[in-house]
């Protein structure tokens, strides 16, 4: 597979509907010259996970994703075997009477295997991308296991023996600071960090995303947005927010916002209760701020 | 005079390297590898741009969020440390360390940094290996700090937090983890197929929950570190299952929700608000009788740890606050007294208020600097010392 120079780079994540911005196209640039993993942080909805998706789809191969959650260990990761299979197998064979050392082989063989997402990935022919999502829920012990396979990109499983990737896959590490990430996980790692949008790259992302929308509607949501992220909430929206709400809007085939149905819509932004308080308190310099005159005066 | 300056510019490699260094005052901790890694991104790179070299230096040497985003910053103050520093170095080798006026008169930053060009690579190498953030840090007095500092400091505490916090109980519970084979639950899930294992089911030890009431005195000579402890206290919020949380100067108020539900700078002004002596003088004693008054029973066990945090200067009378902590050491699992106080090298702990309280503290500790806070999360750890135990 051909890397592509760094300028094309822009374009193909555009082609996908990713918008993206000098550093982010450099970061996954430099990430494929250098074939290192891409450490993905920043808030939660800025498009950190969709990264790994629209490259896939960019290089045309396949995304591998693991998700990560506390008490995920190796045999999620990498691989098991299938017991249960192996165990049906070997009752319906003692009838037959098959030679046992035969079946030990059978039984042992890539089609009992459960190959878990990073073993696939490594046993890919063309280069996958592997997203390994929400590294900072996995526990310690984990992090440190994915340490071993991301320096030597092979998996050594007893019965059968040593895999060796054929193809490094491409890797991208997304986290949520939720826990404090290793030193030693970072430094074999790019880093990049994902802030909310400014508002033409927020207004282009919605027009990318929900090309019917009304033009004027696009430009108020994206200020009404930017605004609200300056109230200091408990969740601020992220894009993913943003776009659900213009999905929406453009779906009522509204052409601008007016108070009321900012009033009816605000559970598609706001998901925390006290949030949806304070920015109800907070409404009419929100809108006044964002251009909206209220119908009632 | 001419011909070191164009080597340097020649040389991007020589740059890097230089560039590395100042990073590692900064606070980076970058080894040969990333040095190489840097070389590497910038031969792949069309280098028409000076900001796409930032850019691709950025991606590759900053590791955290925080370097991250102040990276362009640091960038640019080692360009203009870079530019002053060769000029000096140029007019410095002629005459050795004897033209050391000018020097001086520059900000000590700008030395540390013509030191290191000066400096031979073993010596760095042993810098690099025992350089952190949180070295630096430790030792900082937390009326020194800058903002971003603490901000700095309450991720650190966050994690030392968390590190002391799970404390494992000898009960087990079932868990996803292949630790240690839970015979009889497998043995007894395998009754359904008959007797041949299927699935086999794992135990750990249970997480042992630990309790902490917080009592965070708020007066007028505790201002400067009030603002601290509260962000201590967020630090630890997250991290134990119970967390009670009172401040008091003249009267106890309890806060545990405002901080649940409140980010920090907004809970910080609520309480503030709320809390209409914050900053005035102190009645410890008074607060501590209330807190046991009102709260005690319910929220003092064997499982709880006591924090006062307060510097003993007391407007009460001492018979109260001995009253008060007595039946806060009988009825509890352990008390530490955080005095900001005892960091200064001169202290005794002779106010009044310390005097009286001393017999029914487990731990005095200062709490000053991020060094000190630490011994105050082993102290969390540590059993009651019995061996001191008065006769109550």
């Amino acid at each position: 597979m051909k890397t592509p120079e760094l300028s094309e780079i822009g374009n193909m994540l555009e082609k996908q509907g990713y918008i993206s911005n000098g550093s982010i196209a450099m970061s996954i640039f430099l990430a494929m010259q250098l074939e290192k993993p891409l450490l993905i942080e920043g808030p939660a909805g800025v498009g950190k996970t969709e990264i790994a998706k629209v490259m896939a789809k960019a290089l045309d191969t396949n995304l591998i994703r693991l998700q990560c959650y506390e008490g995920l260990d190796s045999t999620h990761a990498l691989y098991e075997w299938n017991y249960q299979h192996q165990l049906l197998f070997l009752k319906m064979q003692e009838a037959s009477g098959h030679d046992p050392k035969m079946l030990e082989e059978t039984i042992f063989s890539d089609r009992f295997l459960l190959k878990r997402p990073v073993l696939q990935a490594i046993s890919q022919k063309r280069k996958p991308v592997l997203l390994i999502d929400e590294i900072d829920r996995a526990d310690e012990e984990f992090e440190s296991f994915l340490l071993e396979v991301l320096s030597d990109w092979q998996v050594t499983i007893p019965e059968i023996g040593t895999i060796k990737a054929a193809q490094k896959p491409q890797i991208i590490l997304t986290g949520n600071r939720t826990r404090e990430l290793s030193e030693a996980l970072r430094r074999r790692c790019l880093y990049l960090w994902i802030d909310y949008p400014d508002f033409e790259k927020e207004l282009a992302i919605v027009k990318a995303k929900v090309p019917e929308i009304d033009a004027r509607l696009g430009e108020q949501i994206c200020t009404f947005m930017k605004e609200l992220r300056q109230l200091k909430l408990e969740k601020t929206p992220g894009i993913s927010e943003t776009i659900d709400w213009a999905r929406a809007l453009a779906g009522m085939h509204l052409g601008h916002l007016d108070r009321e149905v900012v009033e009816n819509t605000l559970g598609v932004v706001l998901k925390d209760w006290q949030d949806m308080r304070h920015t109800q308190d907070a409404l009419s310099e929100l809108l006044e701020k964002t251009g909206v005159t209220s119908r009632i005066g | 005079m001419k011909t070191p300056l164009i080597r340097h510019q020649t040389e991007i490699s020589a740059h890097v390297v230089l560039l590395c260094r100042y990073l590692r005052k900064e606070g980076y901790s970058l080894g040969v590898a990333e040095e190489a890694d840097a070389m590497k991104a910038l031969e792949r790179l069309p280098i028409d741009k000076e900001q796409n070299f930032v850019m691709a230096l950025k991606a590759v040497l900053a590791k955290n969020s925080h370097q991250y985003l102040n990276f362009d910053g640091q960038y640019d103050e080692f360009k203009r440390q870079l530019a002053k520093a060769s000029d000096s170095k140029i007019k410095e080798t002629p005459k050795k360390k004897d033209k050391k006026s000018k020097a001086e008169r520059e900000q000590a930053r700008f030395d540390a940094l013509k030191n290191w060009l000066n400096l031979n690579p073993s010596e760095e190498e042993k810098q690099v290996a025992s350089y952190s953030d949180m070295e630096v840090l430790g030792k900082k007095h937390f009326s020194d700090l800058s903002e971003d500092e603490i901000k700095l400091m309450m991720r650190l505490l966050k994690i030392l937090a968390r590190k002391v916090a799970h404390r494992k109980s000898r009960l087990r519970k079932i868990s996803k983890r292949a630790r240690q084979l839970d015979l009889r639950h497998t043995v007894r899930g395998s009754m359904r197929s008959g007797g041949s294992l299927h699935n086999l089911v794992y135990s750990e030890r249970k997480n042992k929950k630990l309790k902490l009431v917080l009592l965070c005195d708020v007066s007028q000579s505790m201002d400067l570190y009030s603002r601290f402890l509260v962000h201590m206290i967020y630090a630890f919020q997250n991290v134990y299952d119970q967390l009670e949380t009172f401040v008091f100067s003249t009267a106890l108020h309890r806060v545990t929700s405002i901080l649940e539900n409140n980010g920090l700078d907004k809970a910080f002004d609520i309480i503030s608000d709320r809390v209409p002596d914050w900053s005035g003088g102190t009645t410890i004693g008074g607060c501590l009788q209330d807190f046991v008054d009102d709260f005690g029973y319910g929220m003092l066990d064997k499982k709880t740890i006591v924090l006062v945090m307060s510097d003993g200067w007391d407007t009460g009378g001492p018979e109260t606050i001995e009253n008060a902590m007595k039946t806060i050491y009988k009825k509890s699992k352990k008390v530490i007294w955080l005095n900001p106080l005892a960091g200064s090298p001169g202290f005794a702990p002779d106010t009044m208020g310390m005097k009286t309280a001393l017999p029914y503290i487990d731990a005095l500790v200062s709490a000053h600097n991020l060094e000190s806070l630490r011994q105050v999360l082993h102290q969390l750890r540590q059993r009651r010392n019995i061996s001191k135990r008065i006769a109550l």
